[in-house]
């Protein structure tokens, strides 16, 4: 019997065949992170095998450094088309977190993906995002359209009614697509341990007994203590967690609606 | 263990009734809820002065805590005595039905939240409608802020008596709870303060209300009929991957299957998976690939049923809808069509019931005929389950609904007639294709008046009959002495001219002939029109271009002149428009270009889709041949 990841991943499946079918020049936006890592798999199962669209890394200079190493190695062995976009005029302006959290998210994450999408032509993102993340991500849509300014108009978003998604768009707009919408933290993990996908190490607990629960920049994401040292004691922590999972995401504390600012700026 | 199947329900009803704050609360109680989120939100509210207020678990964006109100649908997941919940939050605000109407899309049961000391308001029947527009047959009505009410029960049922008394025909009310979601009162256990309530608490009645659900979605479509809408074909390597997902009905491996609308048929090869195993049976709710036995060629939009239960075809629907859009319906205008993966243009009637048709606009509801340009399939009723449409205009959707029942007359766009019903089952396309030895197709050609298109024609019809090809020209100015010749040159006689000669081209394909098409078509629009009724995989839009100086000092047919002297308003490109294409197959400029090599390069058009005759003496194989050019053509 179909259980229930499985009911997601084919959910998945057909959202993000719809976005290939309708976006010209259709990217995955990838950040080696556990939901990446999903996303990357289901465009597989989508395409039975086959990566027929880039991967899109939006690198700030200030992420940990395993990821860097990881993400080339990775893209290497398995023959993958990356696009990396950088900010390098704010970057050499001197930005960084010490100039405001929110104000180098802007300009680091935010303004290079829009520099990013609009040197590459995108039409369009699939995104890992997913709704028990955090807030104003849980009133999302399965599909987004993003004018050129990136602005998200969370207050008249387009209807969404059953799986007739809203694909048709003006050349000027990009979409975010957001095949992971409904997956929940603990679905992502029990799917990795299930399909046995390969995880940055940096998700398991190291000598000194921390691990990262999400992986970030370095000055803005924090490591968690924890003992799990394997995948199957990742998954079981997840299970019986109470705190949250951008807990030590720096950003989002900054004030009660940090992400939904962010966000509604362009923000992934 | 948490059983696989999850209970989908959504919490509808009127503004400020308290939706958001039940569901808020239901998360609170059962630990959903981080520590640090609870705090976090009992630091907003202690900043606003106000008590601690469960909506805003939900409720996470600025505008929506500072106004108190749900501006945008949100989902939780939730587990209750083993049992997998999916509850839908819905904005009860009229300026946020679409809103509303994107979430509760994708629920099964309906809970109803009314506000037990104001009562019934314009919202909550609303919803109760718009439920039963969207499918949701199911709904637990509960009577909240029965605290404020001061635990009346004299109050609550007569609150429940007026509720009941609205309730849709195709609905079923399951039963009526009193709570108070702020105060957490009969959700999770009975309160002492509405111990002359005799039924089980909120929860409890949610398991059990929803069990007849949970038990037909185990059963994974068994016994339904079988639909597969089409999303995309694959050819990553040299095999074809039909891929799309299952809604209704189960499908194995080696069985007979058929296409709707094209009325194609096929076999089931193998029902393909990554990483690379083969699975033998797939079941309602799969996403699938299938390859098939048969080299056919399908598209995006087309239904896979099994031979024997097809879904309907037809180009006219009764569909009773929910208008969201402040723009009023416009019986003029034309819409864009979703239903399954197929989209195509249509217009809309009144369906003569009776109901209003002046001034429809967003939260009104209206039954409508729907008239498709081309035939769409779909079906009727509950039964295989594609009957959910949505209308759409260039980049908004604008209506949802469902298909009531076929309508008693049928037909292509105009029939006039309610007596015409579509046959079928005479001899196939592809059986004329094989015994003629080859693909047909349609070279649709489009320029200005002495650009070369009856040149073009007559050269290419010429080599097309020497190489063995069936060949139909339909000339523009020799229909309009015959078949066209009550047609003028005005925009809509223009416009009806195309529309003939694209299902007279249509008539021809079905019988494997490759058509040619000689008419000025100017229009993008009508163009587009015949692109959709001969179908975009056969339609070749040719554009013969050449300067309108050049035209005019051709001018074979002496229009130009006429124009210049005033006697013809109308010549396109000089004095009334011309529409260039944008996307040609072939773009041929009859000014450098001498007609030979143009007829070189629609040849090598024709045979790069695999369009070419069977040499003489050898039997056409249609697979093989049809297959190799096609892989080549989308390359």
């Amino acid at each position: 019997m179909t259980d229930y990841l499985t009911h997601l991943e084919h959910e998945s499946v057909f959202i993000i065949r719809e976005a290939y079918k309708k976006i010209r020049n259709l990217g995955l936006l990838w950040s080696m992170g556990k939901d990446s890592t999903v996303l990357l798999h289901l465009v597989r199962k989508s395409f039975l095998g086959h990566v027929p669209i880039p991967l899109v890394h939006i690198d700030t200079s200030y992420k940990i450094p395993e990821m860097i190493q990881w993400r080339d190695q990775y893209v290497k062995d398995h023959g993958l088309r990356l696009i990396v976009g950088q900010n390098k005029a704010a970057l050499d302006g001197g930005m960084g977190p010490d100039k405001g959290r929110l104000v180098c998210c802007g300009a680091l994450k935010t303004q290079a993906l829009l520099d990013t999408i609009k040197e590459n032509n995108i039409g369009g993102l699939l995104l890992g995002i997913r709704r028990d993340e955090e807030g104003s991500r849980a009133k999302e849509r399965v599909v987004s359209p993003r004018p050129e300014d990136g602005t998200w108009t969370y207050k008249d978003q387009v209807a969404e009614i059953w799986n007739h998604y809203n694909l048709h768009l003006p050349e000027s707009v990009h979409m975010r697509v957001h095949p992971l919408l409904h997956w929940s933290e603990l679905d992502v993990w029990e799917y990795i341990q299930r399909e046995k996908l390969e995880i940055m190490p940096l998700y398991y607990s190291n000598a000194d007994g921390k691990r990262y629960r999400s992986l970030g920049c370095w000055p803005c994401t924090g490591t968690i203590d924890s003992c799990a040292t394997t995948l199957d004691a990742v998954v079981e922590e997840i299970r019986l967690t109470k705190t949250s999972e951008r807990a030590g995401r720096a950003q989002d504390n900054v004030d009660a609606y940090a992400m939904q600012k962010l966000r509604s700026q362009g923000y992934m | 263990m948490t059983e696989f199947k999850q209970r989908k329900l959504v919490i509808v009803g009127h503004v400020d009734h308290g939706k958001s704050t039940l569901l808020g609360r239901i998360l609170m109680d059962f630990g959903k809820i981080p520590q640090e989120k609870i705090d976090k939100v009992s630091r907003t509210c202690q900043s606003r002065g106000i008590q601690l207020e469960p909506a805003f678990f939900l409720d996470a964006l600025q505008e929506e805590q500072e106004q108190g109100i749900s501006i945008d649908t949100t989902r939780v997941n939730f587990e209750f005595d083993g049992k997998r919940f999916l509850l839908i939050d819905a904005p009860g605000h009229l300026e946020f039905l679409k809103n509303m109407t994107s979430g509760a899309s994708g629920a099964e049961t309906g809970i109803l939240v009314v506000d037990g000391y104001d009562g019934i308001c314009s919202q909550t029947l609303r919803h109760l409608k718009i439920l039963g527009v969207l499918g949701v047959a199911n709904v637990v009505v509960v009577v909240n802020k029965m605290d404020k009410a001061g635990y009346s029960q004299s109050r609550f049922e007569e609150v429940a008596a007026e509720i009941r008394a609205h309730i849709e025909k195709e609905q079923k009310c399951l039963s009526v709870i009193p709570i108070s979601a702020l105060k957490g009162e009969n959700l999770s256990q009975s309160a002492k303060e509405l111990d002359w309530y005799k039924g089980l608490p909120l929860l409890a009645q949610l398991v059990e209300h929803t069990d007849a659900q949970c038990r037909l979605d185990s059963e994974e479509g068994a016994g339904e009929p079988f639909r597969m809408i089409v999303q995309d074909v694959y050819r990553f390597t040299d095999e074809r991957y039909f891929a799309g997902r299952i809604v209704s009905g189960q499908i194995s491996a080696g069985q007979k299957i058929f296409f709707s609308p094209s009325g194609k048929e096929s076999t089931i090869a193998a029902i393909e998976t990554f990483p690379a195993t083969q699975k033998e049976t797939a079941v309602k709710g799969d996403s699938v690939a299938l390859r098939l036995k048969d080299q056919i060629f399908i598209e995006r939009g087309e239904i896979i049923s099994l031979p024997e239960e097809s879904p309907e075809v037809n180009s006219e629907m009764e569909a009773k809808l929910v208008w969201l859009n402040s723009t009023a319906l416009d019986w003029t205008q034309e819409y864009l069509l979703k239903i399954g993966t197929a989209e195509v243009t249509c217009r809309l009637e009144p369906a003569g019931n009776g109901g209003a048709v002046e001034n429809i606009v967003n939260g009104d509801f209206v039954d409508v005929v729907i008239k498709t340009r081309t035939p769409v399939s779909f079906d009727r009723g509950n039964k295989g389950g594609v009957d959910k449409l949505v209308l759409c205009t260039t980049y908004e959707t604008v209506a949802c609904g469902s298909i009531k029942a076929l309508s008693s007359h049928a037909g292509i766009k105009s029939a006039k007639s309610k007596n015409i019903v579509v046959e079928s089952g005479f001899v196939r396309r592809q059986e004329h294709e094989h015994k003629h030895g080859h693909k047909g197709a349609v070279l649709w050609t489009t320029g200005l008046s002495g650009a070369g298109k009856s040149t073009l024609a007559r050269a290419l019809e010429r080599r097309l009959f020497d190489d063995g090809y069936r060949v139909v020209v339909l000339d523009g100015d020799n229909l309009r002495s015959g078949i066209c010749a009550d047609l003028g040159f005005e925009p809509q006689d223009r416009s009806e001219n195309i529309r003939r000669v694209a299902h007279m081209a249509k008539l021809f394909l079905n019988t494997g002939a490759v058509v040619i098409t000689a008419c000025i078509s100017p229009y993008e629009k009508d163009r587009r029109m015949a692109e959709e009724i001969i179908g975009e995989e056969d339609f070749n839009e040719l554009f013969i271009f050449c300067p309108v100086e050049v035209c005019q000092q051709r001018d074979p047919k002496g229009l130009y002149k006429k124009a210049s002297g005033g006697q013809i308003k109308d010549l396109s490109g000089l004095n009334a428009p011309y529409q260039p294409p944008a996307k040609p197959k072939l773009r041929l400029d009859t000014s450098t270009v001498g007609i030979e090599a143009e007829v070189e390069a629609v040849m090598k058009l024709l045979h790069s889709k695999g369009i070419k005759p069977a040499p003489v003496g050898k039997e056409f194989v249609a697979g093989a041949k049809y297959n190799s050019g096609i892989n080549k053509a989308s390359q």
